[in-house]
């Protein structure tokens, strides 16, 4: 299914030291170069563009060890170019070019921190990651059961969503409404509505996702 | 012909429902669980947000971040969901997208969005979704439905504009190149809140029960 494939695009298989690391650790160095890269600068300029310049360094090696291609570094960065063009003149003129480097360094190397992290796990990991990070909170009147659920469920539903709109392109199509947005994207809600409620009273037949003693 | 059971189970929204029930769902809205309905409908349209970026866009303003129908579907969150399952909706969306999974606009995931230097916009999604589902509730029984209910899309699409441009300035940009770099998106939000307000009458039409809840 289309919708599936799109939901793993973003994982790279690979048996690299970094694919083999822990979930937990990966999120643990991933938070730690976020902190670094955020708290740095403060110290001073130096240590900030010393600091941030080197976690770059770090994670690029990290990128290419992870047996991931240029390609994909180039991606992630193209979406922000711009942004980062604005960002880096203004820091620029206003404190100089070392403050404006250290800015753009630590946005670049936390960004490609977390694509490394994505790109070295695989989903269904990374929702166990979430059910575990949920489960303590059922102390304060959380229920996970029910938001695994949901997770599930949303999950589920992706390739029926993607599904919708490429049958209602190609009906708008059919009828040369192809450039009308309402013809595009109406019946595409409304057969989703449809569906999450067809599939919320299925839910409720079967007693699942109703609240507990109520 | 006679009915066989009492008909006051509110099947239009257009006649304002009794104060009495109404207060009291009101003041346990708090405490209020939610059905398999209405996880479904969270998880569904949580999904639609995931999958409004996957079909192609309109490309709009220089490079950068493409037009989709995601805010569209942001908003719309808010007009037929309501407050507290729009939110939720629009929450389990950024959650999903900021543990890795690719699907956040140009299919980009995981903690790095936070980082990148559109993140006001993914934040403001939540606060956004939450104003209009805060106001769809009252817009939605109005007298002027379809004003009232563009007046609650506009609301939610300041906020995000305004979560965006604090995004920027926060990542290192001056404060009119922010505001110069979101007004871009503004006349195609304006479009899509217009978009968004017809689907939702549309939606109110033909699921009458969607945003106002049953009386059990």
């Amino acid at each position: 299914m289309r919708g599936q494939a799109f939901l793993v695009a973003g994982y790279v298989p690979g048996t690299s030291v970094i694919h083999r690391l822990s979930l937990g650790i990966k999120a643990l160095l991933l938070f730690s170069i976020a902190v670094l890269c955020l708290a740095s600068p403060l110290v001073s300029t130096r240590v900030g563009v010393l600091t941030t310049t080197l976690t770059l360094v770090v994670v690029v090696v990290g990128h290419f060890l992870a047996g991931l291609s240029w390609q994909r570094m180039w991606r992630a960065v193209r979406m922000m170019l711009i942004f980062l063009v604005l960002i880096m003149g203004y820091q620029w003129w206003q404190h100089g070019p070392w403050v404006a480097w250290s800015v753009i360094a630590a946005i670049l190397a936390t960004v490609l921190a977390s694509n490394i992290l994505t790109a070295s796990t695989p989903v269904d990991e990374l929702l166990d990651g979430l059910a575990a990070l949920v489960m303590p909170l059922k102390r304060f009147g959380a229920d996970p059961e029910r938001f695994s659920l949901t997770v599930a469920l949303m999950l589920r539903s992706i390739p029926f969503v993607i599904g919708a709109f490429a049958d209602v392109r190609d009906a708008a199509r059919a009828r040369g409404l192809e450039r009308n947005l309402l013809a595009r994207s109406l019946p595409v809600v409304i057969a989703t509505v449809g569906y999450a409620r067809a599939t919320g009273d299925a839910l409720a037949a079967r007693g699942l996702g109703e609240p507990e003693s109520s | 012909m006679s009915f066989s059971r009492p008909v006051d189970e509110t099947l239009s929204t257009s006649t304002p429902l009794s104060d009495a029930p109404n207060n009291k769902d009101g003041l346990r809205s708090r405490r209020v669980r939610w059905g398999a309905m209405d996880l479904s409908l969270i998880a569904v349209f949580a999904a639609l947000l995931a999958a409004s970026i996957a079909v192609p866009g309109i490309n709009v303003g220089p490079a950068g971040v493409a037009i989709t129908l995601q805010t569209l579907v942001v908003v719309l969150c808010g007009l037929v969901l309501g407050f507290a399952r729009g939110t939720a909706a629009v929450g389990l969306y950024v959650l999903l997208g900021l543990i890795g999974l690719p699907i956040f606009s140009g299919f980009r995931a995981g903690p790095a969005v936070l980082a990148s230097p559109s993140a006001g916009y993914i934040i403001g999604f939540i606060f956004g979704a939450a104003t209009v589902g805060l106001l769809a509730t009252w817009a939605v029984r109005s007298r002027w439905r379809a004003a009232a209910l563009f007046a609650a899309a506009m609301a939610g699409t300041v906020v995000i504009h305004l979560s965006g441009i604090v995004g920027f300035v926060i990542k290192g940009m001056s404060l009119p190149t922010a505001m110069l770099a979101d007004v871009v998106f503004l006349p195609g939000d304006i479009l899509k809140n217009v978009l968004a307000v017809i689907i939702a009458l549309s939606l109110h039409r033909a699921f009458p029960d969607l945003l106002l809840r049953r009386s059990k």
